[in-house]
């Protein structure tokens, strides 16, 4: 096993115990026991700490991100590859593909701020996006993705945009105004004519299902 | 870390870091470089400040996952905190910590798995919504409901009761001696079934409960007036009986009120959603979880048709604010009239189910039309229950209200159908059984009940309530099979006008929910007569979970007008509770008024079934039974009553400073903003008039000399706010 692991990719990448592994490049084969060699247990350990999920769920969302393209992302994690997956490819996740926001999610959950994502941001934006994130967590965040030109205020024309996105274009344009102008009415507590954060932090607090529909189920 | 500072420093909003700084300082891990690298970002944490002497290392790991950061940035500050690792004394602890909180994650995770039908109802939720999804948790919590209370009436009733009868155990009857001459009659009981039957018979006799039914441990009346002892112990079944139904609808009261807590713990503290729907509605109104272009398409569809909703609601309340005199009152004219259709509709509903009720009890035919007879009324409850709303639906049309009263108006409609046509039935029985309330008439008068009709009356009754739950649930089965899955077929193959009228079933949730309310009420009313009821019902509902999941699959598209699911929890919650309410005023009747047949059931020669208490207590020694009459006399109950009244009152001024408090911040909160931007325009009056002012020296010097004193008196102005600065400063 020890020879094979930094020189072969090809490992069956199994996780449970006792199974058995041919190496198809020295055809060696070896027992695998518990442990799995796609992170170090301190990154493992540092993973758990920093995200909602268990080490079975990292693992199990390493592999759905392995899955989006086998050739680019490593099995061996070890070294902390560089490896940036391009946006088309998270956009078209079973999860993400027909959510209208999925190019704002991928924006913000990104470092690059372009959708492109690693594997960091990938556990990040899930994370997030579980059933047991906080609601101010999930509230930030998502003031952040409706905040289309990243200036750190809602303004009308990021409500427009949101709009537009949620009824598909459907609405028109005097009801899309009135609906701008309704939600600014309602929520901007500082009389700016726009939403800060604070205002949108204090609209979520008084929503019931906030947390059940900022959920993304993976 | 100073996680204060990190809550300062949330306003303003951070920036990303630039990539290149979280690259490559990070991957360094040095304290010192991500600290000045990242004073473009705008969350600030104190690298180097040390951590609070008794910082909890869980409670740290928890605000970790809690920072709005990329996850390079929080394993850079995890790295940060180990690397502060502490004293050595308090390692030990910290470990322990660690240890303890590692197993309290497995141990959620494990009991995650015994959770009932955990994926089916999330992935209900990812296809259909919240609304929907509640619809199957209300479920989930009836079956788990109905199964514990199961649990509770086999161990204490149930399996005594089947162990003492096969061991035959030494049993003596009931203790008070009672003068039974006279009474000979009222004790004739003989439902004892002939040994051969015709399998049809066997058929109907499961099917309305009489014949082997009847005398079997499903009913109240095979129960025995026992009292088990034997080596010291002993075993007092009446007892035992009476004190599981009370214990029983504790018990569901209880988890009842603990639900509703929690809803109404999210209800109280968002101000019941009602207020900013319009924002609700654009921010959270996305279910992020749907996946799927139909159920993406549909929910779109969905966010449009409210927006719309609410925009017409808007027109419809000017409009209706702007009326002449004459339109509102033939409106409110229109209204009356038509509630008080509905009320006729639904007061000749009660008269049909009366008269059922009645025709069905004194008919003794045999065979299918005497099946047909004795499933009269609870056919009748279920037309009427599908009928009425339906009408009242057309009706509500005509009424012209804005649609979010139209929902509410059609919800309590249906709710007040429902429960008070079982109502309806329950006091025709009793009317049946004491004759009218009137023991002292002809065929009471010996034995307190109508005991040519009742030989016993709780078996009867009990009989009922089995007899309405199963035909609940082959109604339920046979809408299924016969209406559901021919509708979808007809929808999907033919291309007719009609089907395109029609469409694809909708799941409604509301009428769904109603039902199950209903069926638990009936089962609660009948739980003390049918022991076994809440066991059938567990059954039932767990059918009702697979065959419902089928056909919202397989026949169902999402509904296009939403459902609030938060405050709609507390609302059916609030209705399930009233048909709680309705069969615990049934239990506390029957068991202190009606008089028990004397032929049948564990309380036979009592004068009531709350007498089984008394003889009890009779029989505690002298120290507990003075205990349990001091509990229960007015030197204790009142003090208690006044206690708790004074919590009451305290706890709603709490609620009430609370509310006026938030009130108070939040027009401080717009002032605030007020003043900024006052002084944020008098800064920048100031600094034009200042700019002016320089340019005007120049001037002044070129033009002539009685303009000198312009610059003190422009000066002067500048102080004096009350000048529009707009204004010419010259005064001449």
């Amino acid at each position: 096993m020890s020879h094979c692991s930094l020189l072969c990719q090809f490992f069956i990448s199994e996780i449970s115990a006792g199974i058995r592994l041919q190496c198809t490049v020295c055809h060696g084969t070896a027992r695998m026991g518990n442990k799995q060699t796609i992170f170090t247990s301190q990154q493992l350990d540092a993973y758990q700490d920093c995200t909602y999920f268990t080490r079975k769920e990292i693992l199990r969302l390493f592999h759905r991100y392995r899955d989006l393209a086998p050739q680019l992302v490593p099995l061996d994690y070890t070294n902390e590859p560089d490896v940036r997956l391009p946006y088309e490819l998270i956009g078209s996740m079973p999860e993400l593909k027909d959510n209208p926001f999925r190019q704002r999610i991928a924006e913000v959950f990104s470092e690059d701020g372009q959708g492109n994502m690693t594997l960091d941001d990938f556990l990040d934006m899930f994370s997030v996006m579980s059933e047991m994130a906080p609601r101010d967590l999930k509230a930030y965040y998502a003031f952040k993705i409706y905040d289309f030109n990243n200036d750190d205020f809602i303004c009308k024309s990021d409500l427009e945009k949101t709009l537009n996105k949620l009824t598909r274009n459907e609405l028109t344009e005097d009801e899309v105004r009135m609906v701008c102008e309704k939600v600014i009415d309602e929520a901007d507590l500082d009389n700016d004519g726009r939403l800060s954060l604070e205002d949108f932090q204090h609209m979520i607090l008084r929503a019931p299902d906030f947390l059940s529909t900022f959920h993304i189920r993976i | 870390m100073e996680l204060r500072e990190f809550n300062d420093v949330v306003h303003p909003p951070p920036d990303y870091p630039s990539p290149d700084v979280s690259q490559h300082s990070l991957r360094l891990r040095t304290v010192a470089a991500p600290a000045p690298a990242q004073q473009s970002s705008g969350v600030q944490f104190d690298w180097a400040s040390p951590p609070p002497e008794d910082a909890e290392d869980s409670s740290e790991t928890r605000n970790l996952r809690e920072l709005p950061l990329h996850m390079s940035l929080k394993r850079a500050v995890r790295q940060v905190q180990q690397m502060r690792v502490p004293v050595v004394s308090s390692s030990w602890n910290i470990k322990h910590s660690q240890t303890f909180r590692r197993f309290c994650e497995v141990a959620k995770n494990i009991l995650s798995y015994f959770v009932l039908w955990k994926r089916g109802i999330q992935r209900i939720g990812g296809h259909f919504g919240g609304g929907v999804q509640s619809y199957f948790l209300f479920l989930r919590f009836l079956v788990i409901l109905n199964f514990l209370s199961s649990l509770l009436i086999a161990a204490f009733v149930l399996i005594p009761s089947i162990v003492f009868r096969s061991l035959n155990f030494n049993s003596t009857s009931n203790i008070t001696i009672v003068n039974t001459t006279g009474l000979e009659t009222c004790m004739q009981y003989d439902p004892k079934p002939d040994a051969l039957m015709v399998f049809f018979n066997y058929f109907l006799d499961l099917v309305s409960g009489t014949g082997f039914m009847e005398y079997s441990y499903l009913f109240y009346g095979y129960y025995n007036n026992t009292m088990i002892e034997s080596d010291g112990f002993s075993y007092n079944i009446p007892l035992a009986y009476l004190l599981t139904a009370a214990f029983y609808f504790l018990f569901c009261f209880f988890c009842i009120i603990i639900r509703m807590g929690g809803t109404a713990r999210v209800v109280v503290e968002t101000g019941a959603g009602a207020a900013g729907g319009y924002c609700m509605l654009v921010f959270t109104g996305w279910d992020h979880g749907l996946q799927g272009d139909r159920a993406v398409k549909l929910k779109q569809n969905n966010v449009r048709y409210r927006l719309q909703v609410d925009l017409e609601e808007e027109r419809l309340k000017k409009k209706a604010a702007s009326l002449t005199l004459g339109q509102t009152v033939s409106l409110y004219a229109l209204r009356i009239f038509l509630n008080l259709i509905v009320l006729t509709l639904i007061v000749a509903t009660f008269f049909g189910i009366a008269k059922a009720t009645q025709f069905s009890q004194s008919m003794k035919t045999t065979g299918f039309t005497g099946l047909l007879l004795q499933y009269l009324p609870s056919m009748v409850i279920t037309a009427s229950n599908f009928v009425v709303p339906l009408l009242c639906d057309k009706i509500a049309l005509l009424e012209k209200y804005s649609p979010s009263t139209t929902v509410i108006l059609a919800l309590l409609r249906a709710v007040f159908l429902r429960l008070v046509s079982l109502g309806v039935l329950l006091y025709t029985l009793w009317e049946q059984i004491t004759c009218k309330g009137e023991i002292g008439s002809d065929d009471c008068k010996l034995c307190g009940y109508y005991y040519n009709q009742y030989k016993c009356w709780e078996t009867r009754v009990g009989q009922e309530m089995y007899k309405l739950t199963l035909f609940d649930f082959l109604i339920t089965v046979a809408t299924l099979i016969l209406v559901e899955f021919p509708r979808r077929i007809v929808v999907d193959h033919c291309s007719c006008k009609l089907s395109q009228l029609v469409g694809r079933q909708e799941f409604l949730v509301a009428p769904n929910v109603l039902a199950l309310v209903y069926s638990q009420t009936v089962v609660w009313t009948g739980a003390l007569f049918c022991p076994l009821l809440p066991f059938i019902n567990t059954l039932k509902f767990v059918i009702f979970y697979y065959c419902k999941k089928i056909t919202l699959f397989q026949n169902c598209q999402p509904a296009t007008r939403n459902f609030r699911s938060t405050t709609s929890n507390f609302f059916f919650l609030l209705v399930l509770l009233f048909g709680w309410m309705l069969a615990s005023v049934v239990l506390l009747y029957s068991v202190a008024k009606i008089h028990p047949s004397y032929g049948c059931g564990p309380f036979r020669l009592d004068p009531t079934m709350w007498d089984a208490v008394p003889q009890a207590v009779n029989m505690l020694s002298t120290t507990s039974r003075a205990f349990l009459f001091y509990i229960g006399s007015q030197k204790c109950s009142i003090p208690l009553f006044i206690f708790s009244c004074i919590l009451l009152c305290y706890v709603s001024a709490l609620t009430s400073v609370h509310g006026k408090s938030v009130a108070l911040l939040k027009s401080q909160c717009a002032l605030e903003q007020r003043d900024k931007q006052f002084l944020i325009r008098q800064i920048e009056e100031l600094n034009a008039t200042m700019q002016k002012a320089e340019h005007e020296p120049k001037l002044l010097n070129t033009e002539n000399e009685p303009f000198q004193h312009t610059a003190a008196t422009q000066w002067n102005q500048h102080n004096n706010y009350a000048f529009d600065p707009d204004e010419d400063p010259r005064p001449y």
